[in-house]
Parts: C-alpha cells; sequence; structure tokens
C-alpha cells in the first residue's frame, strides 16, 4: 500500500501544491491584473487536465484544491469542486486530440480555468452566500482563464511531472514479414 | 493520449460526491477536519514563511513597475491630506477628550472600556470573492471567532477563523458580512454659532448636556491602572474586572462632589471595592447625576457588505419621515444588542446615496467605510463576547 501511494501521482503533487499555494498567498496576491488575482493552483488544476485527462485532472484538483480550502479556512469542498470540475472540464477537452500540442493544451487549460472559476460562486450559492455573483465575475472570469492559459506552458509539463505522465509515443507499426 | 472511459467517470463522480460530503460535514462544524486544518496550516508556516521570504522583492519590483503613478498620487494626496489635519489635530482631541468625558458620565457601553489586541496584517485571502485577510495573533492572545476587528478610522471585519496564532478577518466588505448598525444623524458642526466650542455646541448646551445635582447618586468607578479596560457587560464576581453595574452603592464610597484624581500619586491608589476576597485598586470616585438629551438616533438596520469593489448597503430599515429622513451624510455606527458580535458605537461610514425602494422593503442606503479596507496593516481585535454569550457562560 505504501509502494502504492510512494508512486502514486498524490506523492509529487502535494509538495508542489505546497509550493504553489505560498506563492498562491504571497505573490500572486500582489502580482495583480486589473485588479484580479490569478489563480496559479487553479491553473495547475486544469493543466493537469489537460495533460493527463479528466481523471487525472479531477484528481489534481482534489488534492490542490483540498489543500487549498484548508489553508484559507474556507469549508473544505467550497473550492475544491470548483477545481475538480476545473480539472475534468480540461481533461474532457484534450479527448478531442491524440497528443495535444502546446499550444491545444493552452487552450484546454483556459477553458478548464474559465469553467473552474465560474463554478466558484455557483459552489458559494450552494453554500448559503446570498449574492455571489459579482459584477465584476465578467473581468474574473476572463482575467484567471487567460491567465491559467499563459502558464500552461509551464503547468503542463509540471502536471505530467507530478501525475507520473508519460509522453505519448508513437511507433511505427510492424512490417508485415508475409508481404 | 486522454482516453474517457465509463470507469474514469465514476472515479469523477466518486471525488465529487466525497467532496460534497466533506463540505457538508465541514459547514456543519467538524472537529476532526479543524484539527486536519489546523495541523496544515501549522505545516504551511515555514514554507510561507521561506516563500514570502524569497518573493517579496519580486512582489516590491512589480508594484513598483505597475503602482509607481498611483503611489505618486496617492503621497501628494495625503501630504495635502497630513496638512489639513494638522491644522484641526487640537480641535480633534479636545472633541474627543470631550466625547469621553461625556461617556464616561453616561455610563455607555463603548469601545474604550473594552480590552483590545493589536494583530499584524500577515495575509489575504488569495482567492476574486471573498474579503478576508489573515493577522499574526490567535487563540493565544484570547481572540475567538465572532470577535470584532477595527482600527483606528472604524470598523474593519470580524474574526472567522483562529488558530493558535493567526486568524481570519472578514472584512466589512465580504459579500457574506453583516452586523447591526444604527443610523445616526450628523453632527451640525458647520452650523456652529460665534462661540462655539470644537464639538459645535455651544458651552451653554454643553451645560444643559450635563448638570449635577444633589438628588440620586449614581457612581463612577474607573480603574486607572488597568491596562486593559473592562468589558461592561463582564460579571466581576467571576473574577472578571469589575464594571459599573456590578457595584453595590452602599460598598462604595461616595464622595459629594466631582473629584479628579492624579492617577500618577501614588496617595490616591487606595482599596475601593472587594471582589471575591480580592481588592482592586481604584482611583477617583465621583459622584453625578446626568440629564443628558438624546443622541439623534434615526433608525436601526442591518449592514450587509457586497463584496470587493463594491461599498456596503443597509437594508431592513423603516423609513419613517415623521421621526427622521434618512439621508446622505448620516453617520453610522455599530448598534450592539444581545446577540450582536460587535459593541455598540464603533463608527463604521457615512451614507453617501439613498435608494427608494417600492413596497415595504425600505429604502437601501449605500455607506461610505471610513477604515480603507484595502490598504490595512494594523489593525486591533475587540476582545468583545456578545452579552447572550456572556450570559451562558
Amino acid at each position: 500500500m505504501l509502494a502504492a501511494i510512494w508512486q502514486g501521482p498524490v506523492i509529487r503533487l502535494i509538495p508542489v501544491g505546497m509550493i504553489l499555494l505560498a506563492l498562491q498567498r504571497s505573490l500572486f496576491v500582489e502580482i495583480t491584473i486589473a485588479g484580479v488575482i490569478i489563480q496559479v493552483v487553479l491553473a495547475l488544476a486544469a493543466a493537469a487536465g489537460a495533460a493527463g485527462g479528466s481523471e487525472r485532472g479531477a484528481t489534481a484538483g482534489v488534492v490542490l484544491a483540498v489543500m487549498y480550502d484548508m489553508l484559507e479556512g474556507l469549508p473544505i469542498g467550497s473550492t475544491a469542486i470548483p477545481m475538480t470540475i476545473a480539472g475534468t472540464v480540461a481533461g474532457l477537452l484534450a479527448i478531442i486530440v491524440a497528443d495535444p500540442q502546446w499550444w491545444l493544451a493552452m487552450i484546454f487549460t483556459t477553458m478548464g480555468a474559465a469553467v473552474g472559476e465560474i463554478m466558484v460562486p455557483v459552489t458559494r450559492l450552494f453554500t448559503g452566500a446570498s449574492d455571489p455573483f459579482e459584477p465584476r465575475l465578467t473581468l474574473i472570469v476572463p482575467v484567471v482563464a487567460i491567465g491559467a492559459g499563459v502558464l500552461s506552458p509551464l503547468f503542463v509539463p509540471l502536471a505530467r511531472w507530478c501525475l507520473r505522465i508519460k509522453s505519448a509515443e508513437w511507433v511505427a507499426p510492424p512490417r508485415e514479414s508475409s508481404l | 493520449m486522454a482516453i474517457y472511459t465509463v470507469g474514469r467517470r465514476r472515479v469523477i463522480v466518486a471525488l465529487l460526491l466525497t467532496l460534497v460530503l466533506l463540505l457538508t460535514l465541514d459547514l456543519r462544524g467538524n472537529p476532526v477536519l479543524d484539527r486536519i486544518r489546523d495541523g496544515f496550516a501549522r505545516v504551511m508556516e515555514p514554507v510561507e514563511s521561506a516563500t514570502d521570504v524569497v518573493t517579496t522583492p519580486v512582489g516590491r519590483a512589480w508594484n513598483g513597475v505597475t503602482r509607481y503613478d498611483d503611489l505618486e498620487r496617492e503621497n501628494q494626496a495625503l501630504q495635502d491630506e497630513l496638512d489639513r489635519l494638522i491644522g484641526t489635530q487640537a480641535t480633534a482631541r479636545l472633541a474627543v477628550e470631550e466625547a469621553a468625558e461625556l461617556k464616561a458620565l453616561l455610563s455607555l457601553n463603548s469601545l474604550a472600556g473594552i480590552p483590545t489586541r493589536v494583530a499584524k496584517v500577515v495575509g489575504a485571502s488569495s482567492n476574486n470573492l471573498d474579503q478576508i485577510i489573515e493577522i499574526d495573533i490567535g487563540t493565544a492572545r484570547g481572540v475567538r471567532v465572532g470577535m470584532p476587528v477595527v482600527n483606528q478610522a472604524g470598523l474593519i471585519g470580524k474574526i472567522t477563523n483562529v488558530t493558535d496564532n493567526t486568524a481570519k478577518v472578514m472584512l466589512i466588505t465580504d459579500s457574506r458580512y453583516a452586523v447591526s448598525v444604527r443610523v445616526q444623524a450628523a453632527p451640525e458642526a458647520d452650523l456652529g454659532p460665534a462661540d462655539t466650542r470644537p464639538s459645535g455646541r455651544t458651552n451653554d448646551e454643553l451645560e444643559d448636556l450635563v448638570t449635577t445635582s444633589t438628588g440620586p447618586t449614581t457612581t463612577l468607578v474607573t480603574d486607572v491602572l488597568a491596562t486593559e479596560s473592562s468589558l461592561p457587560q463582564n460579571n466581576g464576581s467571576n473574577g472578571d474586572v469589575l464594571t459599573v453595574d456590578d457595584l453595590d452603592p452602599a460598598e462604595v464610597p461616595v464622595n459629594a462632589t466631582p473629584t479628579t484624581l492624579d492617577p500618577n500619586d501614588p496617595e490616591n491608589l487606595e482599596p475601593a471595592v472587594p471582589v471575591d476576597g480580592e481588592v482592586i485598586e481604584s482611583v477617583s470616585t465621583t459622584t453625578t447625576t446626568t440629564t443628558v438629551a438624546e443622541l439623534p438616533a434615526k433608525e436601526f438596520g442591518a449592514l450587509e457588505g457586497r463584496g470587493r469593489g463594491l461599498i456596503p448597503q443597509i437594508r431592513f430599515l423603516q423609513d419613517n419621515p415623521s421621526l427622521a429622513v434618512l439621508q446622505e451624510g448620516d453617520l453610522v455606527i455599530t448598534a450592539g444588542g444581545f446577540d450582536s458580535l460587535a459593541p455598540p458605537d464603533i463608527p463604521i461610514g457615512v451614507v453617501i446615496n439613498r435608494a427608494d425602494r417600492s413596497g415595504p422593503g425600505g429604502p437601501l442606503l449605500d455607506v461610505l467605510p471610513y477604515a480603507d479596507v484595502t490598504r490595512l496593516n494594523f489593525l486591533r481585535v475587540v476582545l468583545y463576547t456578545p452579552l447572550s454569550e456572556v450570559e451562558q457562560e
């Protein structure tokens, strides 16, 4: 069992997630674009989906966002559900291409992050927030999504390493000896 | 290559259901999850400290590039403000002293009577919806969930989450924040006649406001030695600091005339009131009967935050023009009360807009907070416990 955990995707994701969380709460709180905070943790969850598919994206989203909720003092799940959905959506989009190039992965990450950010106020609505849909959401969602897309060339390889995703290997079909 | 299969869909659904379960458990309050959260916060402390050291120069460089013009403008505006404030400092000091004196005479609950803890802002919410900041004191310094947080300008928010050495503060602009408030007419300081004190009241008005007589007496004991003043509603019998309401007039020495004693003079520090066999040292005992004009409270309502970049609003107002007209310029202060998490009379802001609504909803008042919640550095946590909880204890 320990070997399974050691060789599983979570063991690398946790320390990387901790560092990203610390960066999110220190550096990226300062570095805002039009007053919007870039969501690097969400970007990694979406990038994991774009790199490894919906299941791995959802797993990464759960692990990263549970840590996020715990550290932010939010109810566990209030951010984890949107991030899980972000990873899942990015992974579902990645189905359409066998081996997405970097710019396709960027698009998938962008769209996954956008859906994830939209889901944050939706989740808040279910947890009792009176009016979570702020007018700034029309600004927040595109900025967060584009920020995730810009970070995806860095985060997709990082997600591959964290989740032990090997690059697709294309091999030529064996020659037919009968010919 | 990503492949979508039924098995993967089941995994995703299972993960989402697990999160929903966790969310439900956490919202209902689960001590196990709270302990895990505290433990994770402790684990993250060194990581965050190290990251902060590394990233601080980067953040400063970014701010230097992107906010230089703003800082220059702000610096100019602050310089102008400073020049103006220096001119009115003496006047303001007199007004504050006068207000404190009147409050003391009235035995009103005020922030001056409640212990506070100074805290430094060490972090902010890293998402775009919450208006939450993190401060560097926690349960180890007596901070509890629900306590109000202020700065010198006024109310900032309330404590929503506490660990041993940190606490989360939900700002008054957060869309989940609500507090009961009182709308009050602004003082007409600018309308004063020639012989006018800084408060805007004439000498005659001030004399009428507080009159001394030889009738029934009210005793006021002030413990000037206490480094942290007392909660008005604390019960002195359980060892806490004694308050005015706990005093039995028969046990308290009463002077016929108001006295003013020098707190620095050791001869004035005599044991005054026994509490559970102990003696607290008090300084001045005054006998004063007050006849006081009512402050012009217009209406009570609930102040609610509306999120980042939007100013709070007051709802649940019943506009009754025959009593008072709610209008721009009215002051907003905390109402206090049995269940309120904030004590009364903490300034919050000023009404800058009134929006009338049809139906029984009453008007909406936009409130510009005195405190700039976007630039916070040092705060004070008011160690206030609501009356309801004090009675349960």
